[in-house]
Formats: C-alpha cells, sequence, structure tokens
C-alpha cells in the first residue's frame, strides 16, 4: 500500500517504520528536513519536505485515491487541513487526523474524518486505522477463543441493524464511537459510514466480520 | 452589528478600531498574552479583548459567537483563519465569515468548504491593485465574494477597446454580470444604461458563473 | 416525536454537550441547537469550486429543510426515502434554513 506519512515526530516516525518494514510504500513529509533523522539510517521509503496540505506536494509524494495518508503533526489544525485535502481533493479513502482537543475532534468526524485522540495515542492505533482491514486485536480472551477487534464501519455496510451483524457473526458489538460519543449500542441501531465498533467475536470469525462489513448489502 | 475578529494583529487592531468607531459591537480574540496585556491603554470603548484560542469552540463560545453577525479570521496563519472559519460557520451558524488569506497558494480553501462567505487575499489584492495601476486594457480580479462565487474586476478601457463609444446598455454584457460603477478622472459615474464608455474609464464589473470570458470580450476585445 | 419543548437560545453548539431541542421542520428557527426528523426526499449533487457537496432535503408532515455535507458526493444509508434524525445548528441562506455537516442518524422503516 502506498502511504504518506504528515509529521515525523515520535508517532510518525514510527508509523513509517513499521508500514515501511511491512513491505508498504511510504512516504514521509515534515516541514523540517533534520525530523527524518528519527527514522534512521535504514530507512526504506522516501522523504519529502514541506507542508502536507499543499496540493503540488502530494501529488508529488504520489497521492492517489488508493494511498492512506496519516495526518500525525503535532498541529491539530494541520492534521484536519491534511485529512480534508487528501479525503476531499484527491478522493483517499484512507486517511487518519491526531487531534488533541477532543472537542473538535467529534466536529470532525462529522465531517467523516477519522481522528486518533491523544489519550488513546498510540502508532498501533494509527496503523490499525491505516489498514482497516487488519489482524490487529484489541484483546484476546484467555482461553484464545474470543476476540475483540477494532473496525471501522465502511459506506457500504451503513443501514445494516446490530442485530442482524450480531447474529451473522454470531459476536457482539460492545462499543460504538460516532460523532464523539462511545455507547454501547442498542440493538435495533442502524450502522453508519465512519462509526468506530469494537466487536467480540470468535477467533476464528474476524474474517466473516470483515466479510459482512464489506459486502453490499439491502438495508 | 455584533463583530468577532480572531487575530490581533495590526490588521485585527486597525478592523476593530475602525468598527467599533462605526459603531459596531467588537471583541478581539488572540492567544498570546503579551499582545492582549499590551493592548493600547486608552483603547476605544467598546472594544472587547479577550485571550484564548480562537480555534477552540470554548473560546468561541466565550466570546459570544452564537449571536455574532460577523466573525472575521484574521490571523497570520492560514490554518487558524480556515479552522475559525469553519467552527463559526458550523457550530455557531454565524452569518457572514470573513477570512484572511496569507499564502496565495492557499486560496482555494477559502470558500464555503471551510464556512469562508468572503476571503481576502493581502498580496492577490496588492498585485490586483498595482496590475490595476499600471494596465490598460485587461481584465484584473480585485476580489473573490460569496465563496468564489462572484468576482470584482476591473478594466481600464485602452484605446482599441470594443467598449469604447458604447453605452452600458449596448455592450453586450452577459446576465451575470453587472457594472458597478465607472472611474472617470478622479470622480464615480454610477452607470446608467445610457452611460458612454471612454477610453480611459476604468469599469468595475461584478462577475458571478462562468461569464468572465464575456465580459473581458465586451471590456478588453 | 416531539419531546419537551424548552426556549433554548444563547451560547449553545453541536457539541457543547448542551441538549438539541427535538422539534418538527417547521419550528427550526436558525441559530438554535436542534434535533429533526423526517425522510429523504430529495438529494442533489452541489459541487462548488472544484469540490463535492451534498444536499440532502428532509421532510417532515410540516415542512423541510436541507442538510448538506462539504467534501462528499454521498454518505453511506442515505437515500431516497430513508428516515433520519439530523442533530445541528441551523444557518438561515437567503430564504431557507440549512444544516451544515451536521449529526445524522439513520432510523429503521
Amino acid at each position: 500500500m502506498h502511504v504518506i506519512v504528515v509529521g515525523c515526530g515520535r508517532v510518525g516516525s514510527e508509523v513509517a517504520r513499521n508500514l515501511s518494514a511491512n513491505g508498504h510504500e511510504v512516504v514521509v513529509v515534515d516541514r523540517r528536513a533534520e525530523a527524518f533523522r528519527r527514522l534512521g539510517e535504514d530507512f526504506a521509503g522516501t522523504t519529502m519536505v514541506g507542508v502536507g496540505f499543499d496540493r503540488d506536494l502530494l501529488e508529488a509524494a504520489g497521492i492517489t485515491e488508493q494511498s492512506a495518508v496519516a495526518a500525525v503533526t503535532s498541529g491539530d489544525n494541520s492534521n484536519i487541513l491534511i485529512a480534508r485535502v487528501a479525503k476531499e481533493t484527491f478522493g483517499t479513502s484512507h486517511v487518519v487526523a491526531r487531534i488533541y482537543d477532543p472537542r473538535r475532534a467529534s466536529i470532525y468526524e462529522r465531517l467523516g474524518i477519522a481522528t486518533v485522540a491523544t489519550v488513546a495515542w498510540t502508532s498501533e492505533r494509527v496503523l490499525r486505522h491505516l489498514l482497516s482491514v487488519g489482524s490487529t486485536r484489541d484483546w484476546i480472551d484467555p482461553s484464545a477463543k474470543f476476540t475483540m477487534v477494532e473496525r471501522r464501519v465502511p459506506a457500504d455496510a451503513a443501514g445494516t441493524s446490530i442485530a442482524s451483524l450480531e447474529s451473522a457473526i454470531a459476536g457482539r458489538v460492545a462499543l460504538l464511537h460516532r460523532f464523539g460519543e462511545t455507547s454501547i449500542p442498542a440493538a435495533a441501531m442502524l450502522l453508519q459510514e465512519d462509526d468506530q465498533i469494537h466487536v467480540i467475536v470468535s477467533a476464528g470469525n474476524t474474517d466473516l466480520l470483515d466479510q459482512q462489513l464489506h459486502s453490499e448489502g439491502g438495508h | 452589528m455584533k463583530v468577532i475578529i480572531a487575530g490581533a494583529g495590526s490588521v485585527g487592531r486597525y478592523m476593530a478600531e475602525q468598527l467599533q468607531s462605526s459603531g459596531h459591537d467588537v471583541t478581539l480574540i488572540d492567544n498570546q498574552v503579551g499582545i492582549v496585556n499590551n493592548r493600547p491603554k486608552d483603547s476605544k470603548r467598546g472594544v472587547t479583548w479577550y485571550l484564548g484560542d480562537a480555534c477552540e469552540v470554548a473560546t468561541l463560545e466565550a466570546v459570544g459567537a452564537a449571536d455574532a453577525d460577523v466573525v472575521a479570521a484574521v490571523t497570520g496563519d492560514d490554518e487558524d483563519n480556515l479552522v475559525v472559519s469553519l467552527l463559526s460557520k458550523q457550530e455557531f451558524a454565524v452569518p457572514r465569515v470573513v477570512a484572511r488569506v496569507n499564502n496565495p497558494k492557499n486560496e482555494w480553501m477559502f470558500n464555503d468548504m471551510w464556512g469562508v462567505d468572503v476571503s481576502v487575499s493581502t498580496p492577490h489584492l496588492l498585485t490586483g491593485l498595482v496590475e490595476e495601476a499600471v494596465t490598460v486594457g485587461s481584465f484584473v480580479r480585485l476580489l473573490s465574494l460569496e465563496g468564489g462565487k462572484a468576482r470584482l474586476a476591473e478594466v481600464t478601457l485602452a484605446t482599441n477597446s470594443p467598449a469604447i463609444g458604447k453605452e452600458v446598455l449596448d455592450l453586450g454584457l452577459p446576465r451575470e454580470s453587472t457594472v458597478v460603477a465607472v472611474l472617470r478622472g478622479g470622480h464615480v459615474v454610477v452607470p446608467r444604461a445610457d452611460t458612454v464608455l471612454h477610453a480611459g474609464d476604468e469599469v468595475l464589473v461584478l462577475v458571478t458563473g462562468g461569464a468572465e470570458d464575456d465580459v473581458r470580450k465586451a471590456l478588453v476585445g | 416525536m416531539i419531546s419537551a419543548r424548552r426556549k433554548n437560545r444563547g451560547q449553545q453548539t453541536s457539541d457543547s454537550g448542551g441538549d438539541p431541542v427535538s422539534v418538527s421542520i417547521a419550528e427550526v428557527q436558525a441559530r438554535q441547537l436542534v434535533c429533526v426528523t423526517g425522510k429523504v426526499t430529495r438529494m442533489t449533487a452541489r459541487p462548488t469550486s472544484g469540490q463535492p457537496a451534498l444536499a440532502v432535503t428532509v421532510t417532515d408532515e410540516s415542512g423541510t429543510v436541507t442538510a448538506v455535507w462539504t467534501g462528499r458526493r454521498s454518505i453511506g444509508g442515505i437515500t431516497l426515502g430513508r428516515r433520519v434524525a439530523i442533530k445541528g445548528m441551523a444557518i438561515q441562506r437567503g430564504a431557507h434554513l440549512e444544516f451544515t455537516n451536521p449529526s445524522y442518524t439513520l432510523l429503521p422503516r
């Protein structure tokens, strides 16, 4: 996958190194060239000095609809600009932005931008967002039979009820995060595009969950 | 009118002073303690100063954005100006949002995507004014309104302009445009249908939609 | 679906934790945090300045209102006939009221 990481701080550099080590094509952008030192000598990706919401720069970085973009600079405002330009100008669907201010985060979620707040801030969460269908798990029970995974609901799955998803995967949607609020969803609630759900499912059924979320159902 | 100005630099302070002396209720927001503390002691009554980050909903709430008529985002930082505009429009439904463009490269974002009704790019404006001063016979864009949907432009009629000797009515200007004013010999002529244009007239037009080319043809040739 | 109506002007924002007032569409006033429920009766693409935008008309027995989402061409689940609840701050656009990027909830038929 082609990934553009804007902001080469602690988390940005970790995300970039991790993705590159896993074989993804990574471009790291930062306003200051010195920041790239964090990437280390053997970083296989490319670096570009510049402003991440500059259209010319993103184009030069090779952005396409299939790219993934992580806006992880130290400024909330920059991150939102980067995320919106990537999403709205270039049609990139895998975009995640780091937002320190949780109140602003909920506002941006209404724009359809996945945000990761500082409290839950780890490079792992960013990676999980970028690689939405992934093998990362939140938790696995002691018997190793059940696991809890986090997924972002794609547009195709919008309108599916919690009850019908749960029954299809023989699991439970434990938590739903939408527009800045987290709740334990009622069975009759309908999933919406960009919802973040934590699902408890048997360890063997995570693929089934992903199938259910990514198939075009009649809702 | 209640006006909130984000950014108490020279632009913001100037605006505050001007607006307050016209009788408006003005609040200036800045997040630099030094600037707020060093505000002019003879500060005109009526300008409220607020220390805070205008990009935060809590700050906008505290200064009463909920009943502001205008928010002007005029900091020296385009990102801040865009975010202030978005929050003002989306969270507080402020009827009119004006924003300053510092870097012309960012101008493309200053429209309704970010809640901006009117953007002013000082470098762009200055360039336009310079062009307007030195160029005769070309179409100079001065100002963008309504999120880019309308533009104020200026043409100084050259001697070979097809508009010379014609009445405004006969210019063949498209419906989506209108002649706003004609500057002639230091006077402003309010154009009427039968106003005749002369070489050297500075014609100010308001253009919407895709009418620019037709307007250019009518005035420049 | 009208619950207790409170007179709620003043400082409220969509995400301030202030509660929206549930009203019928005809009762929506500009600059008041409200929640309305209705059916999607029209969807239009409204690109401006080269960026996409989606305008959705929502109708209940009392009237219609428009919700506009900037930067998007579609929203999953928002289709003609869908029942939705919209929560947001309406803004006066000329003669009518509009919500900009409001929160929304898809409702069962």
